[in-house]
């Protein structure tokens, strides 16, 4: 793909999204309205202004990130508002802010320099932890800010503006947070990592002082899981620091004490949490709990299945059958009305956006920059698969959104800096 | 670094591998099984208020149609303008409440295609017809309408079936329910309403349920023991006036308490004009459970049926009576062990009138596209030889007794010579099922018929085979025949 493709396929991926709101349109009311125009400026602005930012500050980065991603949140624009057109009115908005703090994000990198992220690694860390923290706040007080309860997680804050409100996710920044910090930790420290193991018969084991960072970390994610009952996000930072910790030091070791943790964590959980009992009854078998767990998975499955190869189309299914089809179900919204045809385009999108993601990872010369690349990769990587998988009943079903199609402003913003920064390294790697 | 990164690369587009074989299974390979669960109201909110097709009788009469809705000019609405006399047959589709009976079966070939789905859109494309097609059924209208008239009050079916080709002319279950209440925004109540009647109008009595078949089912042992060469019309047996059952104190004894004949022997033939117990008894244990079996799964037992919806299997569990000859005995004459339903007994009926071969049953004649070109035609076919011929024509001889000197004179048609068998089983003391089957003219058959009610009919616990289903039965095929005569 040659750059000067880019601008033609963003059009393309505007046009498509544009497309699929006037087939919304038509279904509904027999006629196309202003949204059609409205969608078609919205993602080739949002889309558009990352593109220009990265012709000024990162001139270098790789082609082949953006359309794949414009497309994906094209698919998911025209299923939202399908599906709730105010609250496609809303990620409208989204998609252009987190739009522009990717911008922001490529400007300050270019300024800057990528080697500035690794300055406050510490801070990052504690901030980290304090966004983290921030939705156990007291949801009723005078506070400016207050936690706030949702289906039964504790994610979300709100942020009282005076003038409105603004709910807010802080999980989904800080888990860039966390990925830099690892990223800035384990390059310094990989040779002391690296090589400190003892062998026990065959079985090559980390030094016992390495496993600390190890075990602390995934005491923190199930104090995540605890205290604020969100298996996904528990999951993912574990999931993201195993894999770093594995890829810096090469040392097999880390995978299988990651994997045993992640089985005695699971275990334990499943056993002390109704929460994680119904997720995983609901998953073994969402027919037989029909009327009670299941409904949402086993609802996703019969969308899907009556999408069948090439779906009801936009606008004739009956997505609002699914509980939450704007957020954790849409990738089961779009199967049941863009069908099999759909489902594997959006796949495949994912794919080459994360095929990419690790190019520019395994081309990367610096080790900082190696390791950053890789580690914001794997995050996208696992969130799509572990909420698709949920839907696909692959794995148990674990709250989570999809990158770039499910509703949510915290998430959209926290993906858009997250393909800014792989594009700024690949740009720092190109030009070195 | 690069190794570990390329590995853990593999394993994330392994997971990818994994949700792409999920999506292929969910989406292509399994999704018929998702899309036609029950639970999955999908298929039944599309279909609401668009166009389908219509579902007639060959002599016109429409059961099921699409009216275009008059407060909106897209939609339309469903309505049965029979009522509750095809209810059983036509079943129904609703938004609310599933669909049922030829609207579910056929609910491919009725549906229109002008659905704007992406694989209908390419059927038109190619020059494709979207209009939905049509149903024409085998029911003859009138018969229905009679039969219906003819239970109004009781619980009971009629099946009749032309005995040549299989095709049911009349199928009807009573008391029945108005499909017409399930289409409304009132349907869920109104079903609550038809599933909480004591009456259970919703269940189909015609092929669905199970009931001893009584003297009826001695059609089946006399053709076992005809076609096996153990016994023929003039064969003597015992008269007693009461049947030891073989290893048991129980006994059997006749309707009128007495013996058969003159209480020193009595011929097979006597004994089916009589509807004699005690010989049929000890001739089934003569015959076996293994040759009864035998031509009670030529006749259609313990087999599945191929219909439109899921009939009950009849049962003669011949595993079971091999080693009970007490059991035996006693389903030899109806009861006990054997269990049938209406339409499997007017297939017994229909296999005598047709030399001795079953035809499958069949309810749908043709499917027809709007222009009306037939799209699929129905072809009879034999699915079954309990008997020879010449055990059909000495069946038929007895059965014709039956009628002219026997318990089911009151199945006599002036000018036409009729043959049956009346059954009256008594599951429950003082609910007798009272049954009649037979067919019509002897000499040449076009109908034959089973006619079932539960608890005696009208006349309750003294009702019989011969004076509440013959009469029925005889009513009903003198209207069909005399009607195709003129």
């Amino acid at each position: 793909m040659t750059r000067d493709l880019q601008p033609t396929l963003l059009v393309g991926a505007a046009a498509l999204a544009a497309f699929g709101v006037s087939l919304v349109n038509f279904a509904a009311q027999g006629t196309v309205d202003a949204q059609v125009g409205l969608t078609f400026g919205t993602v080739l602005v949002a889309f558009g202004g990352v593109f220009v930012a990265t012709r000024r500050f990162a001139p270098e980065a790789v082609p082949h990130l953006l359309p794949p991603v414009a497309v994906i949140a094209g698919f998911g624009f025209v299923e939202i508002f399908r599906l709730n057109p105010f609250r496609a009115g809303l990620q409208r908005w989204w998609l252009l802010i987190g739009a522009a703090l990717a911008a922001v994000v490529l400007a300050w990198i270019a300024r800057n320099g990528l080697p500035s992220l690794r300055r406050y690694r510490n801070t990052q860390l504690l901030v980290a932890v304090g966004l983290l923290l921030m939705p156990l706040l007291p949801s009723e007080g005078s506070l400016p800010i207050r936690g706030l309860e949702v289906n039964g997680s504790r994610l979300w804050i709100e942020i009282d503006l005076y003038i409105t409100q603004l709910n807010f996710q802080p999980g989904e920044v800080a888990k860039l947070l966390f990925v830099v910090f690892l990223a800035s930790y384990l390059a310094d420290r990989q040779p002391a990592l690296k090589g400190a193991h003892r062998r026990i018969g065959r079985l090559t084991l980390p030094e016992p002082r390495q496993l600390g960072p190890l075990l602390l970390v995934w005491l923190g994610s199930l104090g995540i899981l605890i205290s604020q009952r969100d298996l996904g996000a528990s999951l993912l930072l574990f999931l993201v620091f195993v894999a770093m910790l594995y890829v810096a030091t090469g040392e097999g070791g880390y995978l299988v004490g990651g994997g045993m943790l992640i089985a005695i964590g699971g275990v334990a959980s499943w056993q002390m949490f109704d929460h994680v009992q119904r997720r995983v009854s609901a998953w073994l078998d969402p027919f037989g709990a029909f009327e009670d767990a299941g409904y949402q998975v086993a609802q996703g499955i019969f969308g899907m299945g009556t999408g069948s190869l090439a779906g009801s189309g936009p606008g004739l299914g009956q997505p609002e059958l699914i509980p939450n089809a704007i957020t954790d179900f849409i990738f089961a919204a779009v199967g049941e009305e863009f069908g099999f045809a759909g489902t594997v385009a959006v796949l495949g999108c994912y794919a080459l956006a994360i095929a990419t993601g690790f190019g520019i990872a395994l081309r990367s010369r610096d080790r900082f920059n190696k390791l950053l690349a890789f580690g914001l990769t794997f995050v996208f990587a696992i969130q799509t698969f572990l909420i698709i998988g949920g839907v696909l009943r692959v794995v148990p079903l674990t709250g989570i959104a999809l990158p770039f199609m499910s509703y949510g402003g915290s998430a959209l913003v926290g993906n858009f800096m997250l393909v800014a920064l792989l594009l700024a390294v690949s740009h720092e790697e190109a030009t070195r | 670094m690069n190794g570990p990164m390329r590995r853990m690369a593999s394993l994330v587009f392994l997971g990818f591998g994994l949700l792409l074989g999920a999506l292929t299974w969910f989406q292509v390979l399994g999704a018929n099984g998702y899309r036609s669960d029950p639970r999955n109201v999908r298929t039944a909110i599309n279909i609401s208020g668009k166009e389908r097709g219509l579902i007639v009788t060959s002599d016109g009469s429409v059961l099921a149609r699409s009216n275009p809705d008059p407060d909106d000019p897209q939609a339309y609405l469903r309505s049965y303008p029979e009522g509750p006399t095809f209810s059983h047959v036509v079943g129904y589709t609703s938004r609310l409440v599933g669909e049922a009976g030829l609207e579910s079966a056929y609910r491919n070939e009725l549906r229109s295609r002008r659905d704007l789905t992406i694989s209908d859109v390419i059927a038109a494309l190619f020059g494709r017809d979207l209009r939905p097609e049509n149903v024409l059924v085998t029911i003859d209208a009138e018969l229905q309408r009679a039969a219906a008239a003819a239970l109004e009050g009781s619980r009971g079916a009629v099946v009749a079936i032309e005995p040549s080709t299989g095709a049911i002319l009349a199928y009807v279950s009573s008391p029945s329910y108005d499909p017409n209440a399930f289409l409304g925004e009132t349907a869920v109540a109104n079903r609550q309403a038809v599933l909480d009647d004591p009456a259970e109008p919703i269940r189909d009595r015609a092929g669905a349920e199970l009931y001893p078949p009584g003297s009826t089912f001695k059609v089946v042992v006399a053709a076992a023991a005809v076609e096996t060469g153990l016994a023929g019309p003039e064969t003597a047996f015992d008269d007693p006036v009461i049947y030891e059952l073989p290893g048991s104190t129980a006994t059997i004894g006749n309707a009128n308490g007495g013996p058969c004949g003159d209480g020193v022997t009595v011929t097979l033939q006597a004994a089916l004009v009589r509807s004699c117990n005690t010989v049929f008894a000890e001739l089934a244990v003569r015959v076996g459970a293994g040759a009864i079996g035998q031509t009670a799964s030529s006749f259609g037992f313990e087999r599945s049926i191929e219909f439109p919806w899921s009939l009950a299997e009849s049962t003669f569990p011949e595993s079971d009576l091999t080693d009970d000859a007490a059991a035996l005995a006693q389903s030899g004459i109806g009861e006990r062990n054997v269990r049938v339903t209406p339409l499997q007994m007017a297939m017994v009926a229909a296999a005598v009138a047709n030399d001795g071969e079953v035809a499958q049953p069949y309810i749908v004649s043709q499917v027809f596209d709007a222009d009306g070109n037939a799209e699929e035609v129905a072809e009879p076919r034999v699915i079954g030889r309990p008997m020879s011929p010449a055990t059909a024509v000495v069946l038929t001889e007895m059965m014709e007794r039956v009628v002219t000197s026997g318990t089911g004179q009151q199945a006599s048609i002036t000018g036409v010579r009729v043959a049956g068998k009346t059954g009256t089983a008594l599951p429950e003391p003082g609910q007798p099922d009272v049954w009649f089957i037979g067919f019509a003219p002897v000499e040449a058959p076009q109908i034959a018929i089973a006619v079932m009610l539960e608890d005696g009919g009208p006349l309750g616990e003294s009702g019989s085979g011969g004076s509440v289903a013959a009469p029925i039965a005889g009513s009903l095929m003198e209207r069909y025949l005399v009607r195709g005569d003129s």
